[in-house]
């Protein structure tokens, strides 16, 4: 226990920067106590050993890639920096939507059962767009047949000629 | 021009806090693009050697707690990469080289924020107030930092020496 307390003031105590009555009271314990004694000796190697540990250089290949980043950064500014416009974010969403239903159908399980249900109603939308198409054309020739019936009634009923 | 200035420091403390020669050429790389991206975001008013350094710094920490570094194990103490540059004669020279080993090894048992406060302070040679700076905490607790780092490494020489001796 009274190891534990002193051990956490042997860094300190190293760089001299205790009180005097800390100093005084570690000093004391160190008198005493083998093991606190011999791990003072540990820390002054340790901190010796880290003092001394030399700098790795940096490889050529590191130095000349790392120098490349700057052009790399600007070359992508240069070309792809547009994309970054707030504007072009409902392209992105839409372009997002329309990709996530792109996947969503084509790793589908069910693909051919998609397949033959969108075929069916299209199907059915281009039998309806027919049958439309039909009553349109039979509507032009009743039309038709009417014009003449209703020319011939104009004529009879000449608003110029009497009292009626 | 950064690049020439910087680049040897931040490798050197990439190398020293991830323990691994392929790891801290990434971990580089990574920072440098990163400090071209924030360039506009720099201060001139502040300075820009602590400011690069806290930059580097808060990557290193960030991607040891992202990538789970602690599971990873330093490499082997390389000699040809770590050689002291200085000789101190045959016996003297195998005996710090093997303290050194032990030390490198024992980084393994630092938490991020012990190691690089010990990196900085011990291996880097920087002040206590400079560390506070880059580390953006009170001086009290990067000596406390420092502290602890100290003693867990100073244990973990005592212990292996113990051992290698037969103790």
């Amino acid at each position: 226990m009274e190891c534990k307390h002193y051990e956490k003031l042997l860094s300190p105590y190293l760089e001299n920067s205790l009180s005097l009555d800390e100093r005084k009271a570690v000093k004391a314990h160190l008198d005493i106590c083998q093991d606190c004694r011999s791990l003072l000796g540990f820390m002054q190697e340790t901190i010796k050993s880290l003092s001394d540990f030399p700098e790795v250089e940096v490889t050529h290949d590191l130095f000349n890639r790392l120098r490349q980043i700057p052009e790399k950064k600007n070359r992508f500014k240069l070309r792809f920096d547009f994309l970054l416009r707030p504007s072009l974010q409902p392209v992105f969403a839409a372009a997002t939507i329309l990709l996530t239903l792109f996947s969503f159908y084509a790793f589908n399980p069910n693909r051919d059962q998609i397949n033959r249900s969108v075929n069916r109603q299209m199907h059915l939308g281009f039998s309806k767009i027919e049958k439309l198409y039909a009553r349109a054309e039979s509507f032009t020739d009743s039309l038709g047949e009417y014009k003449d019936d209703i020319m011939v009634s104009l004529k009879n009923l000449n608003p110029l000629s009497g009292d009626e | 021009m950064l690049v020439n200035i910087h680049s040897k420091r931040i490798f050197n403390l990439a190398y020293q806090f991830s323990g691994s020669y392929q790891a801290a050429e990434d971990l580089t790389q990574e920072i440098f693009l990163k400090l071209y991206y924030s360039l506009p975001k720099f201060d001139i008013n502040k300075n820009f050697n602590a400011w690069l350094m806290t930059l580097s710094k808060n990557y290193l920490i960030d991607q040891y707690r992202k990538k789970k570094l602690e599971n990873a194990s330093r490499d082997e103490f390389n000699e040809h990469l770590l050689v002291s540059d200085t000789y101190k004669g045959p016996e003297e020279g195998i005996l710090e080289k093997e303290n050194k080993k032990m030390i490198w090894k024992g980084f393994d048992h630092l938490s991020p924020d012990i190691r690089m406060a010990v990196i900085l302070k011990d291996i880097q040679e920087k002040k206590y107030d400079e560390i506070a700076e880059i580390m953006s905490l009170p001086l009290g607790t990067v000596k406390s930092r420092v502290s602890r780092g100290r003693l867990l490494l100073a244990k973990t020489l005592k212990e292996k020496k113990e051992k290698s001796n037969g103790m």
